[in-house]
């Protein structure tokens, strides 16, 4: 049992890391600039001084968030992608990049004319603004803005166009004529001349070495160190904190309430297996088993929650707490919130629960040792829970193990609907923000809570049946 | 198992399966309902669209939803007189209109804004009535319904055959060939994994942005560019495989190692496990472009793990019986036997899973569209409908319909699966 339990652990981790990967991966897909998102201040338009503020803050901050260094160990791309690609600060302008090496895969003409579009856009930035010039000011910005955007060749020379337009019309702009030769001359003659794009074809692996997010974020994981939020930069273990201890509540007591129905209503059908009464409990239960919990929940919210049919329960939030408030008055204004979504969460695992129980309670009841129970006499009553019940036990208590996890996943729904600050509402919403440090946790709390809930029922299975052996292969 | 004597029965496995079946009655009935909703998924644009079926317009006949199909195929243009027509406000001379003469996105201005069924609608006749009512911009919920239908139907057959095709696929290789039996020499092992890193990078690798580009374009596009770079892939890979002969003159290559498949694929079926189903899709769509296929796809690729469970629990029970072993004394090749004798035997609890799979599908992708994720803002689909009954408490009719629609088609699809259950149990047989 013991070697079956150890093997089974270390069976968990490479599961558990190929989940981080897959987290990981997944994440840095996502579109957006999370270091944007932060800063939430994108002032392009401003002066050269106020750009190289603005920059030097997103340069800042980037490396602060640690998302300055290589995503993984190594990447296997082309010869024509340089291994440093990751430097290039802008998230959107390194995917714009990225497209143009796929294109013309010669990286040392496009790094050039990526050099040159900074350079006339803090040329431009330093242009005094006047009466004359201002308007044209603006366009010539924008248009440098589209091409740090675009990779296709139209949409780039008619940037380019655009700019020696606007430069053409008012005098003191003359200035940037030299500078944007150069531009353009670096992408017509450059890029688009030179271009090799054979090289895309040629495989090349780049080796980072341990220095890089991926092995940063977890080996911090593994110590305890969950990062910081990115909304509002507290520390992940903190927010996560918060979320867990309304999910779990909620798991637990609405899994209390669950087995305290569907037991006894499970055996109370098996006992008379095919009657009236087993008949009608099992539709109900099967009918509420496919209800749509948002469905429910909806419904809820407009007949009992703040509407105008009977406004008996809020509609969301979990209350505020005063701090006069003494702790009865506490666990009241709780408990008075969390009815409505308490329903939610519990009536579609009735169903389940109470099939596995009936039909447990069904097969015990047919064994021989019940026939001799009550051949020898024995009360019904005394048959039913003293030698059916415990014997049926066995797959209720290790479903236990296994609605665990689901119970602390699974409702994203309900959390989201009666905006209750749960795990579910927490990932939903980190995930919108591209929070990544909070989706990594959650996404590995899920995964490991999962794996441990399969290995208690398991163990649970041994303990309660000695027959069940892992011991053999 | 039959009863030797009784001749006028068919005694073969799937017509003792129907006979059992046909027992149970509420899943004979949920069978029937299905094919009826099945039929108005069908014909959902000539139950409820703006369009006439048939009408004459200046003098010309038109079949205009016919129409519509050959437009959306590229093989006819509209004709001018249609080109801009406002279809509901336009006087025919003759029109047969659907039973619902509105499209899930037409606006009834002079009914937006919540009309309940019951109240006064400012409709030219009964003939004109919302029947279900309208929601805030006034498009009808009737019409939404039974567009939605075809929706959750799509939603449920697509993701359910791509869950049992890989299900199928990687449950019947774990269940058959277990752990040590497909072996191949180290050769072939080591060259295949070299070629593994090519195969990637040619077919992916450098045709990432290809494939991007293509799911931006269409979903047809995409599949086509898809199978270029699978094929791509697998010729890489079999010539890796192939050239392992040259490694054969070392006698160390030569020797015959097994892949541990049963492990492997044990290892992601709890990897795709424990990580939140809802979540994991969520994620991905949060990546892509919104598109309804795009979420069967992913729901699909999701939902094979019980598939893949069940087909191999029942190859590890079948590959032990006599006549594959009959079978394998007789020098049939591993493949015929796994295609042609063991998996026809293991695949019948598979239409169990993929019945409760269907409802499952239809489940998570009203939950999708319910919290707006997924699905493009010009597909009506159920679960949108119902969230349009959220925040306001006078618009019961908007949350009832569409969650009514949603509860039934479940639970039907739930019926189903447990009178398959009961038939195909030997163990319940009676």
């Amino acid at each position: 049992m013991f070697k079956y339990i150890v093997k089974r652990i270390l069976i968990f981790i490479p599961t558990l890391l190929v989940i981080s990967l897959v987290t990981f991966m997944l994440s840095t897909s996502v579109p957006g600039d999370p270091v944007e998102q932060m800063l939430n201040s994108n002032s392009e338009m401003g002066s050269s001084a106020n750009a190289i503020a603005s920059e030097r803050a997103y340069i800042d901050k980037r490396k602060q968030l640690g998302l300055d260094l290589p995503i993984f160990y190594f990447t296997l791309s082309n010869a024509a992608t340089p291994n440093n690609m990751y430097e290039i600060p802008k998230k959107f302008h390194r995917q714009n990049l990225e497209r143009l090496v796929d294109k013309y895969g010669n990286w040392s003409e496009i790094d050039q004319y990526y050099k040159n579009i900074r350079a006339f856009e803090l040329k431009t930035g330093d242009t005094p603004r006047d009466s004359a010039n201002g308007d044209a000011l603006i366009i010539i910005k924008d248009n440098i803005q589209k091409t740090y955007l675009n990779y296709d060749g139209n949409a780039l020379q008619t940037a380019f166009r655009n700019i020696e337009k606007e430069i053409s019309k008012a005098p003191t702009l003359a200035a940037l004529q030299p500078s944007f030769s150069t531009l353009e001359s670096s992408y017509t003659d450059g890029v688009v001349k030179k271009a090799t794009p054979y090289k895309k074809y040629i495989p090349a692996l780049h080796w980072y070495g341990r220095d890089n997010q991926y092995h940063h974020w977890i080996t911090k994981f593994f110590k305890g160190d969950f990062g910081i939020s990115y909304q509002d930069g507290r520390p992940v273990k903190n927010v996560l904190w918060d979320a867990v201890r309304w999910t779990v509540m909620l798991s637990i007591l609405s899994i209390i309430l669950t087995y305290l129905i569907a037991i006894p209503l499970g055996i109370l059908s098996a006992a008379r297996k095919g009657s009236k009464r087993d008949q009608t409990i099992s539709t109900f239960l099967f009918m509420l088993y496919s209800l749509p919990n948002f469905w429910v929940a909806t419904l809820l919210i407009l007949f009992f929650g703040g509407g105008d049919f009977l406004g008996w329960f809020p509609a969301y939030g979990v209350g505020e707490l005063d701090s006069s408030m003494s702790l009865a008055e506490v666990a009241g204004t709780r408990v008075y919130h969390l009815i409505l979504p308490m329903i939610c969460f519990t009536y579609g695992g009735l169903a389940f629960l109470y099939r596995q129980m009936r039909g447990a309670m069904i097969t015990t009841l047919s064994q021989d040792y019940i026939r001799t129970a009550r051949a020898k006499g024995l009360e019904e009553k005394e048959v039913l829970w003293k030698h059916g019940f415990k014997n049926s036990l066995l797959p209720i208590i290790t479903l236990f193990a296994s609605v665990f996890p689901l119970a602390i996943s699974g409702s994203i729904v309900i959390e989201i609907i009666f905006s209750i600050p749960g795990m579910g509402k927490l990932a939903y919403e980190a995930l919108v923000a591209r929070n990544y440090p909070i989706v990594y946790t959650v996404v590995m709390f899920s995964a490991i809570l999962t794996l441990v809930g399969y290995l208690v029922a398991d163990i649970l299975y041994a303990v309660v049946d000695p027959r069940i052996s892992y011991n053999k292969k | 198992m039959g009863d030797s004597n009784n001749t006028d029965q068919r005694q073969d496995y799937w017509s003792y399966v129907k006979r059992q079946f046909k027992k149970n009655k509420r899943a004979v009935i949920s069978a029937y309902i299905v094919a009826v909703m099945a039929l108005i998924a069908i014909t959902a644009d000539f139950l409820a669209n703006e369009k006439p079926i048939v009408c004459t317009y200046k003098g010309h006949t038109y079949f205009p939803i016919f129409k519509e199909y050959a437009v959306d195929l590229g093989i006819a243009k509209w004709p001018k007189d249609l080109l801009n027509i406002n279809w509901t406000d336009t006087k025919f001379d003759f029109a047969i209109r659907p039973i619902v003469p509105y499209s899930p996105t037409t606006q009834d201005f002079f009914n937006s804004g919540f009309v309940s069924p019951f109240a006064k609608q400012s409709v030219a006749s009964t003939r004109w009535r919302h029947w279900l009512g309208t929601e805030g911009i006034g498009r009808d919920i009737l019409a939404g319904l039974i567009h939605g239908t075809r929706i959750a139907f799509t939603v449920g057959i697509v993701s359910m055959s791509i869950a049992s095709l890989i299900g199928i696929l990687l449950g019947s290789l774990a269940g058959f060939f277990g752990d040590n039996r497909i072996k191949i020499s180290r050769a072939s092992m080591l060259m295949g994994f070299i070629f593994l890193y090519f195969a990637w990078f040619y077919a992916f690798g450098s045709r990432s942005y290809i494939l991007s580009d293509a799911i931006g374009k269409s979903i047809v596009s995409f599949l086509g560019q898809l199978l270029i770079s699978i094929g791509i892939f697998i010729g890489a890979l079999f010539v890796g495989y192939a050239s392992g002969f040259i490694l054969k003159i070392i006698p160390f290559f030569r020797k015959k190692t097994a892949i541990p498949v049963d492990i492997i694929v044990q290892r992601l079926i709890e990897i795709l496990v424990s990580i939140p189903r809802l979540f994991l899709i969520i994620a991905v769509i949060a990546i892509s472009k919104p598109g309804i296929m795009l979420v069967m796809v992913i729901i699909g690729l999701t939902s094979w793990t019980e598939i893949a469970r069940f087909i191999r629990a029942e190859l590890l029970r079948v590959r032990s019986l006599e006549y594959i072993e009959a079978s394998e004394a007789l020098g049939y090749s591993r493949t015929r036997i796994l295609l042609k004798h063991a998996i026809p035997n293991a695949i019948s609890p598979v239409l169990i899973t993929v019945a409760f799979g269907i409802a499952a599908a239809i489940l998570i992708e009203s939950s999708l569209s319910f919290l707006g994720l997924g699905v493009p803002p010009e597909i009506i689909t159920w679960g949108k409908l119902l969230s349009l009954a959220r925040g306001s408490a006078s618009q019961l009719w908007v949350a009832i319909f569409p969650g009514v629609a949603i509860f039934l088609t479940v639970t039907l699809f739930n019926l189903i699966g447990e009178g398959l259950t009961d038939a195909l149990d030997p163990r319940q047989k009676k």
